[in-house]
């Protein structure tokens, strides 16, 4: 069966749409790029007319947050509470501190030496949120970010429109390689090249897997980074310290039900470092870890690689 | 042993009266005070379980815990993929 792609850039990150019926990329198109616009004025934190930004800057008033954003921020508080915290969205001040503090296209260039504080996030017990009224509330210097399970969640939202706007086939979107599947998959499954930066080129030499539904996500130290002063910096921020995480892993794929909890698994297994493995097991999620020296771990139901399938 | 007179014997029972009073009281202070404790303790949680109106996301941003693709996935054969998962 064949595919018809679409990309372009979004988010601050390369977007694909595939489509199992050819005539339908055009429809999925327009409905992804819809939801994009709308996820990117709502959950924005380098955009200073998005709500996020107006949140951010309410110093401790509550807000009546839109619907998408009231969603981002439950999913942000889920992924907190189902990890113990691991992936915390009161992270905002932290990652601007490590200087990300602008669209990641302008910060690549090293701006000289910064000084970084150990110690805790705010943490996501900061946030009052009513999830009826959709009233939110942070406390005077508390910053969110929903980076990680905004995009996606972006990507789940985006699936789906595409496909309720395609009405038959399956539908595949792709967020800077966060991966999420709605309606039936091409025979044999969507072929996904499991990759350390999603910049590869998915025709180039590697492991493929095949997806029958839900969705995939990858994290990695590797991509996002960037210098200051001569250290190099990452994304991912471990809550308990507000610093760039140091574990064993650089990069971590899962596979989910949905894009947001493989994201939300992915960026705890770096964050939790060593217990990350029985963390991943006991929660029966596929999972390939990749050690800083480059050493590849297969978690759980992650198919093996000797297990071929056509 | 002396013997307790009917006056002795109430004088008795107020005074046990009011010592199981006070114990009740200062269990149900204790209990109050630690709930309280509790639920300052945990207000991040939401305070409703109602579903979000962005009705399209809601299993995106429900459940108790992360849930496992209804059918895992399978090695590919050699060969492309058509998508890349990665870092970005």
């Amino acid at each position: 069966m064949s595919v018809a792609v679409k990309s372009w850039e979004a988010l601050g990150t390369s977007v694909h749409v595939l489509t199992t019926d050819p005539h339908q990329v055009a429809a999925a198109e327009a409905a992804v790029r819809e939801i994009l616009q709308e996820v990117d004025a709502a959950c924005s934190r380098f955009r200073d007319d998005s709500e996020l930004s107006r949140l951010n800057a309410s110093n401790g008033r509550a807000v009546e947050a839109s619907p998408l954003l009231a969603c981002a921020i439950a999913t942000a508080l889920r992924a907190a509470r189902v990890t113990n915290g691991a992936v915390d969205p009161t992270i905002g001040a932290a990652l601007g501190a490590a200087g990300y503090d602008d669209d990641f296209s302008q910060i690549a260039a090293d701006r000289g030496p910064i000084t970084l504080h150990a110690g805790p996030v705010p943490g996501w017990q900061a946030i009052r949120f009513d999830e009826a009224s959709r009233s939110v509330a942070l406390p005077a210097g508390v910053e969110l970010d929903l980076g990680s399970t905004g995009k996606a969640l972006a990507a789940d939202l985006a699936a789906s429109a595409a496909h309720t706007a395609t009405a038959a086939g399956g539908v595949l979107v792709s967020l800077g390689g966060d991966l999420a599947t709605a309606g039936i998959p091409p025979d044999g499954g969507w072929r996904v090249l499991i990759a350390e930066d999603s910049r590869v080129e998915p025709d180039r030499e590697g492991p493929v897997i095949c997806l029958r539904g839900g969705g995939v996500a990858t994290s990695s130290t590797t991509v996002r980074r960037w210098r200051r002063g001569g250290a190099v910096l990452h994304h991912i921020i471990d809550p308990a310290t507000g610093l760039p995480t140091t574990g064993p892993w650089r990069t971590a794929t899962v596979v989910a039900r949905t894009c947001v909890d493989a994201n939300i698994a992915a960026t705890a297994a770096i964050v939790l470092a060593d217990a990350a493995v029985d963390w991943l097991k006991t929660r029966n999620l596929p999972a390939r870890l990749v050690e800083n020296d480059g050493t590849i771990h297969s978690i759980g139901p992650w198919p093996d690689p000797k297990g071929i399938t056509a | 042993m002396k013997t307790l007179t009917p006056i002795d014997r109430d004088r008795g029972l107020q005074r046990l009266r009011r010592l199981t009073f006070g114990a009740a009281a200062g269990a149900l202070m204790a209990v109050l005070g630690i709930s309280y404790v509790a639920a300052a303790s945990y207000a991040g949680k939401s305070t409703s379980t109602s579903t979000s109106t962005a009705s399209a996301a809601s299993q995106s941003s429900t459940g108790s815990d992360l849930q496992s693709s209804a059918q895992a996935p399978s090695t590919g054969s050699s060969g492309s993929g058509t998508v890349t998962s990665g870092g970005s």
